[in-house]
């Protein structure tokens, strides 16, 4: 426990020390801190280089990843000669870059039902800015079994949303959405983009409220959800009430301990197979009866399709799937192979029986100087 | 009646992230969205026309979990998405 600041640490945080609402007091409930951050994303980016600028003591980052080109639209942290390289490694040295004299703890591994109260359990603070559903329950629910608050931000296309969950009697992230949605109804932004300067917005905001709870300073967004809707510049906020039949922080809830949601998700898509570019062109020039199953938007399909498919696209797959013959042999198809394995596992959860996913989607398939054709 | 889309449904308002509906109640606001943009209602009520779990739909300020709830038509119907995206 740090019980003053050094001459250096009052001239770089001089501007929150003139902060009456800070002051020596706050900066130092602020460098006796610690916040794991989980993902060193979009919204992570932003969230580790304030809560570093802002002279957090202790930043934990849960990053399994490496850095791609396509980060570097949005994920700040990074340069592009990170490309390839660790998340957790990369951004730890850019916030030890910007403050030397914070610790930055790197966690090189995916968060799991196994070390998820292992590790959050070391921080008293934690930023939920993970880019899947099943990271996001675990956290939660870890929170809620460890009565840690969770900072959390979410955004998609031109769209994002933060609150704060579980902190002392205020509701949490299940309060609001039960259950994960199933695999196809709500895209991830792989798959459906985002417009950088979003997560850095989102990112902002949960570095803000990080900051505000560990001072304790102002009103949190606890029992609110703050939207913001980039296109008309609108903020929203609406309340989230505790409901006292949430599964896990409700009267008697049903989930008493950590599950790995994605899997679950995993488990159904290893007993789909995959059907690589080369074998399907072979069955279809054999003459095999085979429905090919384009799950990509409209817009995608103009620009070329394999011959003879049709288009459902993947949000639309659940309302149409009663255009499908169920005894039918199917391959779907997508972009890239992600989407079509999403579309496959609803098929095989609606009693499909012969489903296969094109590997590698229509990319791999023009890759390997496959036809394809540009109108029906 | 002004409603307000979350992104991950507005390919059925071609992008619009605001829209109006007419109806008395939010069942028939949904009746008359679906309308107007054929299939949205099913990304939002499930088959035994229940909210599905990943939306919350709020008139004002207040989330609502029947939809046949009376509406005075000055109302803002937000609807609102779970979003993984990080």
């Amino acid at each position: 426990m740090n019980e003053s600041l050094s001459k250096e640490e009052l001239l770089r945080y001089s501007r929150h020390l003139l902060l009456p609402e800070v002051d020596v007091a706050g900066q130092l409930r602020i460098k006796n801190s610690s916040v794991l951050v989980v993902g060193a994303g979009g919204l992570g980016s932003p969230v580790i280089l304030y809560l570093a600028a802002a002279g957090v003591g202790k930043i934990g980052i849960v990053d399994f990843d490496s850095v791609d080109s396509s980060n570097l639209q949005r994920q700040i942290i990074y340069v592009n000669d990170d490309v390839s390289k660790s998340k957790t490694a990369q951004a730890a040295q850019k916030a030890i870059a910007l403050n030397p004299e914070i610790q930055v703890v790197g966690h090189n591994e995916r968060l799991t039902s196994k070390n998820a109260l292992e590790i959050i359990s070391q921080y008293d603070l934690v930023i939920d800015g993970s880019d899947n559903f099943g990271t996001r329950y675990l956290v939660n629910d870890a929170c809620v079994f460890l009565g840690k608050t969770n900072v959390y931000g979410s955004i998609y296309r031109f769209e994002g949303q933060a609150s704060v969950f579980c902190k002392k009697d205020g509701p949490c992230y299940r309060c609001l959405f039960p259950d994960p949605p199933p695999p196809d109804a709500v895209p991830n932004c792989a798959e459906a983009g985002v417009l950088g300067v979003v997560a850095g917005v989102i990112g902002c905001i949960q570095a803000t409220e990080a900051l505000k709870l560990i001072v304790g300073i102002g009103e949190s967004l606890s029992g609110r959800l703050m939207l913001y809707d980039v296109l008309s510049m609108k903020f929203d906020s609406l309340p989230i009430p505790k409901d006292p039949n949430c599964p896990v922080c409700g009267v008697s809830p049903r989930i008493v301990k950590l599950e790995d949601t994605e899997v679950a998700c995993a488990a159904a898509v290893e007993v789909a197979h995959l059907i690589a570019p080369a074998d399907l062109s072979a069955q279809l020039k054999a003459g095999k009866p085979i429905l090919l199953l384009d799950v990509r938007s409209p817009h995608e399909v103009a620009q070329g399709k394999l011959k003879n498919s049709t288009n459902i696209p993947l949000q639309e797959l659940h309302g149409r799937i009663n255009e499908l013959e169920r005894n039918a042999c199917i391959v779907t198809y997508c972009r890239s192979g992600m989407r079509s394995m999403q579309a496959l596992e609803v098929l095989v959860q609606n009693g499909f029986k012969n489903v296969r996913s094109l590997d590698g989607g229509i990319m791999r398939w023009t890759e390997d100087a496959l036809s394809i054709e540009t109108s029906s | 009646m002004l409603v307000k889309i979350p992104s991950p449904l507005r390919s059925y308002t071609k992008n619009q992230s605001e829209v109006q509906a007419n109806g008395s109640t939010v069942t028939e606001i949904l009746a008359d969205l679906d309308k107007q943009y054929p299939g949205i209602r099913f990304r939002m009520i499930d088959e035994l026309n229940a909210i599905r779990q990943h939306i919350k739909i709020y008139v004002d300020h207040t989330q609502i979990k029947d939809t046949d709830v009376q509406l005075n038509g000055q109302e803002v119907i937000y609807i609102i998405c779970a979003l993984s995206g990080g």
